[in-house]
């Protein structure tokens, strides 16, 4: 092990000091060689690594620290982060319950406002929350789409068992372990009362909203922030996405997989109008009436957010040939 | 307030296990994770140096507490309420030694142990006072003797007094009109210890532990004296006949039932987590055998002792400035 870390260390150590062929050839005056930041690394290799990656927490901790929310309502607390200036709030869908609900919100300094449950979705545990009072808010930059990856540096804030003006906000920081769909895994411990609060990438932008946990101290699930922009102007205008709903809605009988390109379909259930419709396995779906498709969740939304016996028209692609079809949507199936 | 929103994770199967052509979602590795086994590697000869310092301690060959060398003739510090009845210790290389108690401390919860079958000169502890290392996002490293392996973890929210919780007996009171009629009860929540000593709606307190109580002020005090578990009498009005009633205290989070499912998903706690003068709070995955142990910083420098497993997400460590004190008063008190 000694040995092996021993030579791990010399190739980095003659990486560094050979400058990329680039620079060589670049000439005099150009930038020295770009230097890996530690967290990009895939372990850090020294103190000095590790305090790199402290200083860059610390610094984005100071910045978002005032935009991170206690919110209560008559039946508990949850967590939340400000993303605009007039006062639109990321949680957890099980924070928010429903649209339209007055739910109490706390800044870090203790300052108290109410503010109104917007809409979100139950598949991914997203929901919104709008502060009533006018005023201009301190917020949180989002991360674009896709930006966060396996093996990045994180840090999670909330506020565990609720309020607590002598505590504050509690910081954690981990990994991101597993990122699949509409969740994010990571090794930065949650509990109760964090529900709702801001998974931040190193860089200090929101990757994730904290949403559940099982007893192992790995299992920490986030809804990914994807969620919330593939679906923004539905969760802004719309009644919460429950599993209710979803139950009632139209039913299209597709299982999918996200890709960069669309949704792959890896299954077609028998005797639904998808497969009525000709789809098979291997299919890409590209957009549906016209909206582009870039989550599953988005798929389930669209949907099942239109009444049995309705149409859509979806785009996809098979064998590198485009292909629209009709499709008349069908009722879910009664759960046994 | 009851109840803190997180789910628990039965939606998240179905989520991930779609289909059967499904490939396996990327995962990182164990080993590229924060607790993970190789992660210890990156302090070099540190890695070492504070697994030296660190000591487990069993009763009954059953690990119970950890603790750490202050000391070369052998004494080690840890949490007393947790190290009781510790027989021997462990050190890191596995070897065991017979130990004895010298000293403990009940407003910090520290107790000085000695290896009474030693020449060995032990290797003890550098201790640091610096107030900006215990900062939130300030690394900190933990180390269990037991397995050789350090974790590591930040400094997580503001450092601080942690209050005596007091006992409780889960009781909702209101002082009545009439001065006279004492303290009346107007809620016994059911299996909370006024339930179980007797307490019943529309009881008025008289007097406690035999002193009169006229106000919600006069209670309060008498409660913030008592722990959970300490007896407290009652002298109770029911129906115009005085009543004698004893109240085992139990804790607030019980009897309210505040933190149950927390606690549920947190696994076994510290018992005593409260009542410190000054604590530095940090989010190191730590089992509650872990508590007695040093905390260090990335240079292997002894930051304090972890005091109190209070959650999944919490853990409380004595700051060095409180400790040291103590340890150099009971240090020149031995000969």
């Amino acid at each position: 092990m000694k040995a092996n870390n021993f030579w791990v260390f010399l190739g980095k150590a003659i990486a560094c000091t050979l400058p990329p062929l680039a620079t060589l050839l670049s000439g005099y005056g150009q930038d020295q060689a770009k230097v890996v930041p530690a967290w990009e690394k895939e372990l850090p290799e020294s103190i000095g690594d590790l305090q790199a990656i402290q200083s860059e927490v610390q610094s984005k901790l100071q910045k978002v620290r005032p935009t991170v929310v206690s919110v209560e309502a008559e039946d508990g607390a949850g967590s939340g982060v400000v993303v605009t200036a007039d006062g639109l709030i990321l949680t957890a869908a099980h924070v928010i319950g429903e649209s339209g609900r007055k739910m109490n919100v706390v800044f870090p300094n203790g300052y108290e406002v109410e503010a109104l449950s917007l809409g979100g979705s139950e598949l991914s545990d997203a929901g919104m929350l709008k502060i009533i009072e006018k005023g201009e808010w301190e917020y949180a930059p989002i991360a674009l789409a896709n930006s966060s990856g396996v093996g990045d540096w994180c840090f999670a804030l909330g506020h565990p068992s609720g309020y607590d003006e002598k505590r504050g906000l509690v910081l954690r920081v981990g990994r991101i372990i597993r990122k699949k769909d509409e969740t994010i895994q990571t090794d930065c411990r949650l509990l109760g009362g964090d529900s709702g609060g801001p998974l931040f990438s190193i860089d200090g932008r929101i990757i994730g909203i904290h949403s559940r946990i099982s007893q192992s101290p790995e299992d920490n699930f986030h809804t990914s922030i994807e969620s919330f922009l593939s679906n923004w102007e539905f969760f802004l205008h719309e009644e919460l996405h429950t599993f209710g709903a979803m139950q009632k809605g139209g039913f299209l009988g597709v299982l999918c997989e996200e890709s960069e390109d669309g949704l792959y379909v890896v299954e077609v259930v028998p005797g639904t109008p998808a497969e009525d419709a000709g789809i098979r396995a291997g299919d890409l779906f590209r957009q549906l009436d016209g909206a582009p498709l870039d989550t599953r969740e988005k798929l389930s939304i669209l949907v099942s957010s239109k009444p049995p016996g309705s149409f859509i028209v979806i785009d996809y692609l098979r064998d590198e040939k485009e292909i629209s079809v009709r499709i008349k949507l069908g009722e879910r199936f009664a759960k046994e | 307030m009851n109840l803190f929103f997180l789910l628990l994770p039965f939606f998240f199967a179905p989520v991930w296990l779609v289909g059967k052509t499904q490939k396996l979602a990327e995962l990182l590795m164990p080993e590229y994770r924060l607790n993970g086994p190789s992660f210890g590697e990156v302090l070099g000869a540190g890695e070492e140096h504070i697994l030296q310092s660190v000591v487990g301690l069993y009763r009954n060959e059953k690990l119970i507490a950890h603790g750490v060398i202050v000391h070369p003739q052998g004494f080690i510090l840890s949490k007393a309420s947790s190290s009781v009845g510790a027989r021997m210790i462990k050190s890191f290389q596995g070897k065991t030694f017979p130990i004895r108690i010298r000293k403990r401390n009940e407003g910090t919860d520290l107790a000085l142990w000695q290896i009474t079958s030693s020449s060995v000169p032990w290797k003890a502890v550098t201790w640091k006072d610096e107030h900006n290392q215990t900062q939130p996002g300030n690394w900190v490293i933990s180390a269990a003797a037991s397995i050789q392996n350090l974790n590591f973890g930040v400094v997580s929210a503001t450092s601080r007094p942690i209050g005596r919780e007091g006992g409780v007996m889960g009781v909702l009171l209101e002082e009545s009109n009439s001065s006279a009629r004492g303290i009346q009860v107007i809620e016994v929540l059911p299996q909370a210890a006024g339930d179980r000593a007797g307490l019943r709606v529309s009881d008025s307190i008289l007097r406690m532990d035999g002193r009169p109580v006229r106000t919600m002020e006069n209670i309060n005090r008498i409660l913030q004296t008592k722990d959970p578990g300490d007896l407290l009498t009652l002298l109770v009005n029911r129906k115009n006949e005085e009543v004698v009633l004893r109240v085992t205290l139990g804790h607030r989070a019980v009897a309210f039932d505040l933190f149950n499912r927390n606690l549920l998903m947190s696994g076994p706690v510290s018992k005593r987590k409260d009542n410190f003068p000054v604590i530095i709070q940090q989010d190191l995955p730590l089992q509650k055998e872990m508590m007695g142990g040093g905390l260090f910083n990335l240079q292997g420098h002894c930051l304090g002792i972890n005091i109190a497993r209070v959650d999944r997400v919490t853990n409380y460590t004595l700051p060095t400035h409180v400790i040291l004190p103590t340890l150099n008063m009971w240090l020149q008190d031995l000969p």
